[in-house]
């Protein structure tokens, strides 16, 4: 009988039934996902330690036991921060200038509200110890570093019984978050949605899972359809990890307007810009990031200059739901995003793609 | 750095301190939910700060020799483990 390709050591670490981690700020998704034999990590970059510990407790009533994971940014590096008041002061003439002209020619109203991003908090490590502090507090089954390495806080973890996973982009930050002693690996590839590192996922995946050893390597950056799961374990990954797919599921919170921008797009409707926060991240084309491709255009800031520049832009867009302005981080896979599906359907879906890529290949499907 | 922090102990290691270095950094992109990478390299000086308990060390490096487009200064703070020193073997 031949084997369950299902079954990775990534699904017997946490006891799951399918290898696949949704990545997700919406905990409807991760309630779904759970409850339909996956996992799902829930990113609370942007939240008070209040809302983690609320967040955290929803979800526990929505899936019992189930294991589940709660995902910060942990910077990696850190410039002096500063007064908003100079920060905006930096901005060069030339710079505001042009935001100016993308806003007439397009008609930009002006955010309705205070923006959110003049009432941040800034890059701070108390922020980031605050949040941990309440997940180590809560328990929660697993943390995920979505960029930094977790090293300095996994004794906290492992003693409380959590598990803590590393998001990496090059194989060096793997070794060295293997060697500190994460379970589990993402290696994310250049394909996947927001803040990737220069790398394939084809050629980033194999890679890591070389050096992994029995820690799982869950494979990130482009997966979408139950193929790229079946590529993503003959790569050696025991699981794979997915953003852009749950972006336009029916417990999305996100806006119908996005949700459809989704399902119109494929692959080559993505742009990698530093227009928007100043680095470079994927998002969907929209006519911010095409002006800023312009030969005309002034070079793009570094953060946090260019995401004070775009950020009404953004808040308008947004306030007003203006279709033809807003836009959202989406990776390469996303043609598959093909209808505003229940997420449960989209694991079944998933793993019936998959299973059928391998009979494909092999002629015969396990029992 | 930034708004001295709370838990804040700095210290100086002349271990690491003129050797040259790279570092994978980045973190949280401001008043957003998404993150970015960003990469420099140049010297560690030696001085660190700890963050809280357990320490969260931060290396500060100098004279950068690659930084991103546009980055204001000539030094950044390293969290440890983002610290790939040029004399040593990564592989």
């Amino acid at each position: 009988m031949p084997k369950n390709p299902m079954q990775t050591k990534f699904c017997d670490l946490m006891g799951i039934e399918f290898p696949i981690i949704a990545f997700t700020h919406c905990k409807d998704v991760v309630a779904s996902v759970v409850n339909a034999g996956g996992f799902a990590v829930l990113g609370e970059a942007m939240h008070t330690p209040d809302d983690i510990s609320a967040d955290i407790k929803w979800i526990r009533s929505r899936v019992g036991d189930k294991p589940f994971g709660i995902d910060l940014v942990l910077p990696a590096s850190a410039p002096g921060a500063d007064t908003l008041e100079k920060l905006l002061a930096g901005i060069p003439e030339e710079h505001k200038k042009f935001a100016q002209h993308i806003k007439e020619k397009y008609k930009v109203p002006e955010p309705k509200g205070a923006q959110a991003l003049h009432q941040w908090g800034g890059l701070n490590q108390d922020i980031a110890r605050a949040q941990i502090e309440v997940i180590l507090d809560e328990k929660a089954p697993a943390f995920v570093s979505g960029l930094g390495s977790p090293e300095f806080m996994l004794k906290a973890a492992h003693e409380r019984g959590m598990k803590v996973f590393g998001l990496i982009g090059k194989t060096r930050q793997a070794k060295r978050e293997l060697e500190a002693g994460v379970d589990a690996i993402i290696a994310q590839g250049y394909d996947a949605a927001g803040h990737t590192g220069p790398i394939g996922t084809f050629s980033i995946v194999p890679e890591v899972a070389a050096i992994a050893g029995d820690v799982p390597v869950i494979a990130a950056g482009g997966v979408t359809h139950g193929r790229h799961l079946a590529a993503a374990l003959c790569l050696g990954a025991a699981g794979v990890w997915t953003g852009t797919i749950w972006l336009a599921c029916r417990e999305s919170d996100n806006d119908m307007i996005i949700k459809e921008k989704l399902i119109e797009a494929t692959s080559d409707d993505t742009v990698y810009s530093r227009s928007v926060s100043g680095f470079p991240m994927r998002v969907l084309k929209c006519p911010w990031t095409a002006e800023w491709a312009k030969p005309e255009a002034p070079k793009t800031l570094n953060s946090p200059y260019q995401m004070l520049l775009s950020s009404d832009y953004i808040q308008a867009a947004n306030d007003h739901r203006r279709a033809d302005l807003m836009f959202e981080a989406a990776g390469q896979g996303v043609a598959f995003v093909e209808s505003m599906k229940p997420a449960r359907q989209i694991v079944f879906d998933m793993v019936e793609e998959a299973l059928a890529a391998f009979e494909e290949i092999t002629g015969e499907l396990p029992e | 750095m930034a708004d001295t922090p709370r838990d804040a102990t700095p210290g100086f290691d002349a271990a690491v301190a003129g050797r040259r270095a790279e570092c994978d950094g980045g973190g949280p992109v401001l008043g957003t939910r998404y993150a970015s990478r960003q990469e420099f390299a140049g010297t560690i000086t030696g001085e660190y700060v700890d963050h809280g308990d357990p320490a969260w060390r931060w290396y500060l490096m100098t004279d950068l020799t690659l930084k991103p487009e546009g980055y204001p200064g000539d030094t950044v703070w390293c969290e440890k483990n983002s610290i790939f020193f040029a004399d040593e073997d990564d592989t």
